[in-house]
């Protein structure tokens, strides 16, 4: 079993001799931190189920933030010349709302899952870099949350999400919110590539014995993908923010046209990241109903090598069709068409996802539960949103269509209708997983019905909206632009408006569910294998011990859990059940594996994360603030770097008592 | 009987979403309309366009019905587990060579069609299109065709309303002085991004006489939802009527109008250091040139030469007629158009409220980054136009005097 962090007393030097290292102690400010059951566990655990649970906590409360932003928008477009928001307050929210839903919940709500589930579908204990991953859910949170500050000093962004040169300049945005911006999302990048590169490493590397790639649950791949378009991506980002900042800090010119640049050169940069970021947003969720169909059709995914593989596809092809975000950006003809081939192509990989999710459906023993309910609403309505982006892939049309309402309204098809609905069923599928009660399935069905219902109401009038010619990012409408008749676009920004307000009626629905089933002493703990799923996270406790297995488990096929419960008869092909997962579950802890290594709390992530923002206010503000970050982070690397990964008896906060046993960092055999 | 009560309550929006959005493709007459073209160039986009969203139509009822179907048929009655197939290869290529084939046969029109639309070498006219925040200059150059076809033997400059003679390809050398805009006139063609720094180019042919509506789609900042644009097509009898009325020579209000004389002096005073009015005399006699970019950020402030043969100002924000009198123009009949267009706006047609609420205060009326004390991050220079100040009696002689423009 590998365990990267184990205790590290003992090296071994060329010549095959082990020499006795003694690990430089914690520098003696930070006792290393012992497991306990306060807050403060919380803020020093490298737990990969903790962090998860951090991550989905943290990401839904920007996903609330990033509501209200879009409720204020559909306010103030409910009717003509709206005076909810000013139009410098409506570019701040239309720039914040993509932003946050983006960069603050969609992407680390992703990670959550991928945090919690990776390893638990693998067979592993934790991911490879535990520590690393605590760092990259506080650079995630600081960095939201120092986004977010900018509201109160002074206004936030006010150039869209994509911050388009030369308007984002300081001549044209002169408030500090672009910096904030570019620096925000700077430290939440960091969140992205420091995670990507973990689960990379624990996809590839920890597996359980027997789990061959292409035994993998779906979702898991999925998450490699993703993993994968991120390690790229990211950095792309990375520089073109670098080049914002330096050009609005130090007076760079880098996008400066009376210096001779080219304001084309950003949205390239742009788009070469935002491109795949929209498969990064979509295919975590793809991987999640990809999970939920079979279990609730009671058939293995269909095609599984074809539904991962096209995945693997989207995720190469996803790359070269950036430029259709610029069709109208004034490209020569031969490469509008390269890009606009380039988008029709991808329909294929995507088209088959949904051809296999159907034909998952089709001859099982279908129930509908509310995460399968989800899974199905997914399945259409990115299947509408899917359709409406061929319609753009072809850029003539897209001429007409970029920068409307109509794009509004495939974008959130794919990414409401689609990676939200799919985050969704992932609640209700794994909540039992993760909380031992299972979230009510009436009041789920309310939420999911609202949330159709005003998904639809939302979204749907925009494609009227925008094919009638209503641009996209306009603080207000006009009565003499709006046509006439009844049906004019006054009527569908109305409807649009109402649905909105349905919309977060069922996300409210979906909170009162949580508080219902966590207070209600009507609702009984949930079963071991409350959905009859298929894949490992289900084979464990719920929620799983700090250690996931106590024995590791070798994998045999495809849906092990499944083939663990059920048998199919050789000559009549009949499927029976063998065992109930309690049994499997009693079975695998029978024979506990002798040695579990667990890697041991630090304060370092925490520390090193905070000094982040520090200079990120030092650069807008002051020096020498920024000196002070800049000091911190020098300081907490260099702890970080002499702190052992697992450290000695005597350096722990409290003290190990007597002869030191008994602490976390290395579980005694259990049974 | 549960299930069944449910599926009704399904499909009872279903069918009454459905049927508005059929209803909402008759909606009437909405101005920037992407599916009623005027123009070839719009045509070419709508009949490239029309098939694809019959095809998509149809992919998508029949996923939604597999769905549907899948939903309705496999549900759980109790049946027994499954067969655990994990595919069927032939059934998976035949269902990806589908969609390959369907996009195959949307890839080849398109292919031909993004070549059409970028055919320049038959242009028998060009304009220089230039956008600023938060308004669009007209230039039309004196050479070439311009000249020896269309009797433009002087620049023409203009903003608000682009104006251009039927059946005529029509080129706009599309750029910006500041940020990125987009200018796009629907129901003529689709929508190009002007960007500083380089010039693209847009075809525009109108077949009919008519005025078409449109708007800046380029996010470019505080006052991106007031960017608009109206693209106004003149028979060629009526254009060449337009071009010379637009080369009069300039006169000054006659005598018997005082109002407009005070007004023309003010207009010296308040408003020609930035607007440029053709042909406009100082006192001392020289000719009066504005300076627009000694006070604006984008070095440029809106022609007001003959401004009253225009029906819209502020960036076409908002009309200079009023609402009977535009109506009038906009629905007249594409015989009697060209008639009423030039006939331009008289004092009984002008939308006196809001041009005097823009007079009295333009950046509360539209948003700009107009106050004189905010202007540190621009070395003094305004975004848009500061509020001056007036009174009611200089707005009067400002308004008489504007009226004289045409």
């Amino acid at each position: 079993m590998a365990i990267i962090e184990r205790p590290s007393s003992e090296v071994a030097v060329a010549g095959g001799a082990t020499v006795g290292v003694k690990p430089s102690e914690a520098l003696g400010v930070f006792k290393r931190p012992a497991a306990s059951t306060s807050w403060r566990d919380w803020i020093v655990t490298v737990d990969h189920k903790k962090l998860g649970i951090m991550y989905g906590v943290a990401a839904f409360f920007f996903f609330i933030v990033g509501g209200l932003e879009a409720v204020l928008i559909r306010l103030q477009l409910i009717a003509p010349d709206g005076k909810v928001l000013n139009a410098d307050q409506y570019n701040q929210m239309f720039t914040m709302h993509a932003t946050t839903m983006v960069f603050l919940f969609v992407m680390p709500m992703a990670a959550a899952f991928a945090n919690y589930f990776v390893p638990l579908q693998i067979g592993a204990r934790d991911v490879a870099f535990p520590r690393i991953n605590a760092f990259g859910f506080w650079c995630f949170l600081f960095g939201g949350i120092f986004l977010n500050t900018s509201w109160f000093l002074g206004g936030a962004a006010d150039g869209g999400w994509f911050m388009y040169a030369p308007n984002s300049s300081t001549l044209f945005s002169p408030s500090h919110g672009i910096d904030f911006w570019s620096m925000g999302l700077q430290i939440t990048g960091i969140a992205s590539l420091t995670g990507a590169i973990n689960l990379i490493v624990t996809i590839l590397n920890m597996r359980a014995p027997g789990m061959k790639m292409m035994r993998m649950p779906i979702f898991t791949w999925m998450v490699l993908v993703v993993q994968f378009l991120l390690l790229f991506a990211i950095p792309v980002i990375t520089v073109a923010l670098f080049l914002l900042t330096f050009q609005r800090s130090f007076d760079a010119t880098f996008f400066d046209v009376a210096s001779g640049a080219d304001p084309l050169l950003w949205q390239h940069l742009f788009w070469i990241f935002g491109h795949p970021e929209v498969y990064i947003l979509i295919l975590p969720s793809f991987g999640i109903v990809s999970e939920i169909l079979p279990v609730f059709s009671k058939k293995p995914l269909f095609g599984y090598p074809i539904v991962a593989m096209s995945g693997a596809a989207i995720g190469f092809v996803g790359w070269g069709v950036w430029a259709h975000h610029m069709f109208a950006s004034g490209l020569g003809p031969v490469s509008v068409t390269v890009f606009s081939l380039a988008t029709m192509a991808i329909a294929v990989p995507t088209g088959v996802k949904i051809v296999n999710w159907v034909m998952t459906m089709w001859g099982g023993k279908l129930s509908f539960t509310v995460p399968m309910l989800f899974s199905i609403a997914l399945v259409v309505q990115f299947t509408i949103g899917g359709l409406s982006g061929v319609t753009h892939a072809v850029a003539p049309s897209d001429t007409q269509q970029t920068d409307t309402y109509y794009i509004v309204a495939h974008f959130h098809y794919v990414l409401f209708g689609g990676a939200i609905f799919g985050l969704f069923a992932g609640f209700y599928y794994w909540w039992p997983k993760m909380f031992r009660k299972q979230l009510s399935e009436s009041l789920g069905r309310w939420n999911f019905w609202l949330m159709v219902i005003g998904m639809n109401m939302t979204f749907g009038p925009m494609h009227m909206l925008g094919l009638q010619g209503q641009p996209r990012r306009m603080a207000v409408w006009t009565e003499a632009r709006a046509g006439e008749g009844f049906f004019n676009l006054g009527f569908w920004n109305r409807i649009s408006s109402i649905g909105s307000l349905v919309l977060s009626l069922g996300v409210l629905l979906f909170i009162i569910n949580i508080v219902y089933t966590h207070k209600s002493k009507k609702v009984a703990i949930a079963p071991l294998d409350p959905w009859d799923g298929r894949t490992l996270e289900w084979m464990t406790d719920s929620p799983p011990k700090e250690h996931n297995f106590d024995s590791i488990p070798t994998i045999n096929n495809l849906d092990e859990f499944f083939h663990r419960k059920y048998a199919q008869d050789a000559t009549t092909h009949e499927i029976t059940q063998v065992a109930t997962a309690e049994e499997v579950l009693a079975e695998m802890n029978a024979h506990p594996d002798e040695h579990i290594h667990m890697p041991s709390r630090s304060y370092w992530p925490i520390l090193l994360a905070l000094a982040l923002p520090v200079i990120g206010y030092g650069l807008i503000y002051n020096r020498v603030i920024l000196a002070v970050g800049v000091a911190m982070i020098v300081l907490t690397m260099f702890g970080w770097a002499m702190e052992p990964s697992t450290a000695a008896d005597d350096d722990f906060d409290p003290p190990a008592p007597g002869d030191g046993g008994g602490h976390t960092k290395e579980l005694a055999p259990l049974g | 009987m549960k299930s069944s009560r449910r599926w009704s309550n399904i499909v009872k929006p279903v069918v009454a979403v459905s049927s508005l959005v059929a209803l909402a493709g008759c909606a009437k007459d909405a101005p920037q309309d992407t599916w009623q073209p005027a123009g070839p160039n719009a045509k070419m986009i709508d009949d490239l366009q029309r098939p694809i969203f019959y095809i998509a139509g149809i992919v998508g009822v029949i996923v939604f019905a597999a769905v549907a179907w899948a939903v309705f048929r496999f549900r759980d009655r109790g049946q027994a587990m499954p067969e655990q197939t994990h595919g069927k290869p032939a059934l998976e290529i035949t269902l990806t060579v589908i969609p390959v084939l369907i996009l195959i046969g949307v890839g080849i029109p398109t292919v031909g069609t993004i070549f059409d639309l970028a055919k320049t070498d038959d242009t028998e006219m060009t304009i220089n299109v230039t956008g600023q925040q938060w308004w669009w200059e007209y230039d039309y150059p004196a050479v070439g065709d311009n000249a020896q076809v269309y009797g433009i033997s002087e620049p023409i400059v203009t903003s608000g309303q682009l104006v251009i003679p039927e059946d005529t390809k029509v080129l706009l050398r599309v750029t910006s002085r500041d940020v990125i805009h987009s200018y796009w006139i629907p129901k003529l063609n689709g929508k190009k991004d002007s960007v500083p720094g380089r010039v693209h180019l847009l075809r525009m042919e109108g077949s009919e006489p008519g005025i078409y509506a449109g708007q800046c789609t380029e996010f470019c900042g505080l006052s991106h939802a007031y960017m608009r644009m109206e693209a106004v097509v003149l028979s060629k009898a009526d254009y060449a009527t337009w071009v010379a009325n637009q080369l009069e020579p300039y006169t000054s209000p006659s005598a018997d109008n005082a109002l407009a004389l005070e007004g023309e002096k003010l207009y010296l005073q308040q408003c020609a250091r930035c607007h440029q009015v053709n042909g406009l005399l100082n006192p001392d006699g020289t000719p009066n040139v504005a300076a627009p970019d000694q006070y604006v950020v984008s070095g440029a402030a809106p022609n007001l030469t003959n401004l009253m043969t225009r029906n819209t100002f502020a960036g076409a924000s908002w009309d200079l007629l009023t609402p009977e009198c535009r109506d009038d123009v906009w629905n007249a009949t594409s015989e009697e158009f060209g008639e009423k267009y030039l006939a331009g706006v008289s004092e009984d047609c002008l939308n006196q409220k809001d041009l005097r609420e823009w007079l009295r205060n333009a950046p509360e009326k539209k948003p700009m980054y107009a106050d004189p004390t905010k202007l540190a991050d621009t070395g003094g220079k305004y975004r848009g136009m500061p509020a001056l100040g007036l009174t009611e009696d200089q707005i009067n002689a400002l308004v008489a005097y504007l009226l004289e423009l045409k």
